[in-house]
């Protein structure tokens, strides 16, 4: 059994169907590509692994180390070691960074505000910050700033990384990290992932585009299409997807154009 | 035990040794409560405001100091006053500001002391002629503060005044005036605070704040009252050229919580900040209104208002921009955010403009509703538990008001007191 394993997961979203029977496996030490044109399921596939309320799975399973997590909340989830980076981060208006990034750290490590030999501090914190910013060339001033308010497209990505890199989940789902990012943020993200890469990490990128792929290599590459995976193969099927695009499967004019957007 | 009656103004006059022409204020504002009726629903103002259940025969015209008032939770002041029931409250000040002519004195005593400043001031922004309630603190106050600071002096340390209630049964009506000279700075806090009682008061807590060109006042009330009050206050604060009024309305406790919070800005330059936080559990009920009044051009006020309510807690928010004609180059804001706890809490949000002028900058806003299911989907996402997550956004949605609370150990107290009232 994979470390990571969905069987035919079937989601819907407002009573339609979306994901219509989806099995992957990714083992811990792999990176997985998940590229499918738009509306082939690909944010529903990121938001309904880890939890959010409004999908509703219809059939299948899901185990992460062999625990099955569709019957657990978010917040459950997490603490098993998924970890979703947000397409589009969610801006929480009056929260710090250093108090949400501490508060999630003291959640993982299980402090409920009694046992205070269970919370982390402040030494360790900082230490535990200090490589990843740097990699990530996020400044100090970002931590008394409130959660992504006000970030630049590619500070809300950047961000979302070094929460990955203070978490350390075993499966990461990098939801179209590359969006939005300037060339480079890209550069620094790739670097900070590359970095995380192999060891215990089992890595699932989610993108309708090839240019991350250029800078994190993803040893396997899924297409998504309506809702099912049509092909699975090794990089070269991204090479591919970069010629043809998704033509072959939907009606999509200069498709191959978009899949190989300009770095 | 003295019920309302023209008398009780003239035992409250002399149980704080009053001067004259103060005891002939209290009259006239008496005679003013017997002729004007309980504001009724058909009033604009009261619409939505019930005052089913407030029997003013059940109240004692005064109440005698009780159990001794906790210590402030506020360290290293300036000054402090103490005042417990309608007793007149004691004074202690650094004896430096003294010298420099602050004068930092329980109202009757600046009354008596000082009339021609008091005279001047005392009931001209907060008007007793307003409707019946605010009649009856201009006839029946208790006592209260009276803060001067001389023009060019600027104090570091805030004043805080604590006005404590522990009986019931009674009026506690503490009323603040305060003149900032020109070009001075500081602040001052208003604690108001009573356990919860058996039987009910009637409380106030208003303030007339006078800024002088150029100067700069902090104001924070600290509302606390048990939840056996019903509380009507008027807050208001008029200032002069290039003065900057920083007001910070709190509203914690109260059965029933009815302010008025306003400024009205008299020269250019002028800016008034007008913020507030509420929190509601229970039964309890918050109204405000709000103006925010432009009498001269270029000038600028910003208003943010934002309360959580739980259980059947209710609020009601009505605020008012008016732009007076030839008060061009004006800028206002004004928003309005309630956060709904729970299915039957209910808020009641009603912004309002009146330009009589174009070249303004005006913007308004309100919103209504739970927590944002995204806000937690994301912070669970990070393993944090449900109940953490809801109270870090509902800390965090008050984040705005709180940064603005000039006095440091005021914002720790409203912070714990807010977390008490999170506490899911």
């Amino acid at each position: 059994m994979a470390d990571f394993e969905i069987k035919d997961l079937r989601v819907g979203v407002e009573g339609r169907e979306i994901l219509k029977g989806v099995s992957l496996q990714v083992n811990r030490g792999e990176v997985h590509a998940v590229m499918g044109p738009n509306g082939s399921g690909k944010s529903t596939l990121s938001n309904a692994l880890m939890g959010h309320p409004s999908y509703q799975v219809l059939g299948g399973e899901v185990l992460l180390n062999g625990q099955s997590l569709l019957e657990l909340q978010p917040d459950q989830r997490a603490r098993l070691g998924l970890y979703l980076a947000f397409q589009y981060p969610i801006v929480v208006p009056g929260v710090t960074m250093a108090n949400f990034l501490r508060t999630a750290l003291n959640a993982q490590r299980g402090y409920d505000g009694k046992d205070k030999a269970k919370a982390i501090g402040p030494k360790e914190f900082r230490e535990l910050l200090a490589e990843p910013m740097n990699t990530l060339r996020i400044d100090k001033s970002f931590l008394s700033r409130y959660v992504n308010e006000g970030f630049s497209g590619g500070e809300k990505k950047r961000a979302e990384i070094l929460q990955m890199a203070v978490l350390r989940p075993t499966m990461a789902l990098l939801d179209e990290t590359d969006s939005g990012l300037d060339i480079d943020s890209i550069k620094y993200v790739s670097e900070s992932i590359n970095s995380m890469r192999g060891g215990e990490l089992g890595i699932l990128i989610i993108t309708h585009y090839t240019r991350i792929l250029k800078f994190i290599q993803p040893d396997y590459v899924h297409v998504l299409v309506n809702g099912q995976v049509v092909r699975s193969g090794g990089s070269e099927v991204a090479d591919q997807l970069e010629n043809t695009g998704y033509s072959e499967w939907v009606d999509e004019p200069a498709a191959a154009a978009a899949v190989a957007e300009e770095v | 035990m003295t019920a309302l009656v023209l008398s009780a103004a003239d035992e409250l006059a002399g149980l704080h040794d009053e001067p004259a022409w103060l005891r002939a204020k209290r009259r006239q504002a008496f005679a003013v409560y017997e002729r004007l009726p309980l504001p009724q629903r058909t009033e604009e103002e009261w619409r939505r405001t019930s005052l089913k259940g407030l029997d003013l025969d059940a109240f004692q015209a005064f109440e005698a100091a009780g159990a001794s008032a906790p210590a402030t939770p506020i360290a290293d002041t300036a000054g402090v006053l103490r005042q417990s029931g309608s007793e007149p409250g004691k004074v202690e000040i650094d004896p430096e500001l003294s010298r420099a002519g602050v004068l930092f004195v329980p109202l009757s005593q600046a009354a008596r002391e000082y009339p021609e400043l008091v005279q001047k001031h005392l009931f001209q922004e907060v008007r007793p002629d307003r409707d019946k309630l605010a009649a009856l603190h201009a006839a029946l106050f208790s006592g209260g503060t009276f803060l001067y600071v001389p023009d060019g002096v600027s104090i570091a340390k805030p004043f805080v005044s604590q006005f404590w209630s522990s009986t019931g049964g009674a009026l506690v009506l503490p009323h603040t005036l305060i003149i900032a000279g020109r070009g001075s700075s500081f602040n001052h806090v208003d604690e108001f605070l009573s356990p919860d009682l058996e039987r009910p008061s009637l409380t106030s807590g208003s303030a007339e704040i006078f800024a002088g060109e150029a100067s700069n006042v902090g104001y924070v009330a600290l509302q606390r009252w048990g939840n056996h009050a019903w509380q009507f206050a008027d807050e208001r604060a008029r200032l002069e050229k290039d003065s900057t009024v920083r007001m910070v309305h709190a509203g914690l406790g109260a059965r029933f919580s009815k302010n008025r919070v306003e400024a009205s800005l008299n020269g250019p330059g002028a800016r008034a900040e007008l913020k507030a936080l509420y929190f509601g559990t229970g039964q309890q009920f918050f109204d405000f209104h709000t103006l925010q009044q432009h009498v001269v051009g270029h000038s600028t006020s910003d208003l943010l208002f934002k309360g959580a309510l739980r259980e059947q807690a209710q609020s009601v928010y009505a605020g008012l921009i008016r732009i007076e004609v030839g008060a061009s180059g004006s800028d206002a804001y004004q928003a309005n955010r309630n956060l709904l706890l729970s299915n039957q809490a209910k808020a009641n949000s009603i912004p309002m403009l009146e330009i009589m002028n174009n070249d303004v900058r005006c913007t308004h806003g309100a919103t209504v509703g739970p927590v944002d299911p995204e806000h937690l989907f994301y912070l669970e996402s990070r393993g944090i538990p449900p109940m953490v997550a809801q109270r870090m956004v509902v800390h965090g949605f008050f984040g705005q008001v709180l940064e603005r609370i000039p006095v440091q150990q005021a914002r720790e107290l409203v912070e714990q007191e807010l977390e008490d009232r999170i506490g899911f």
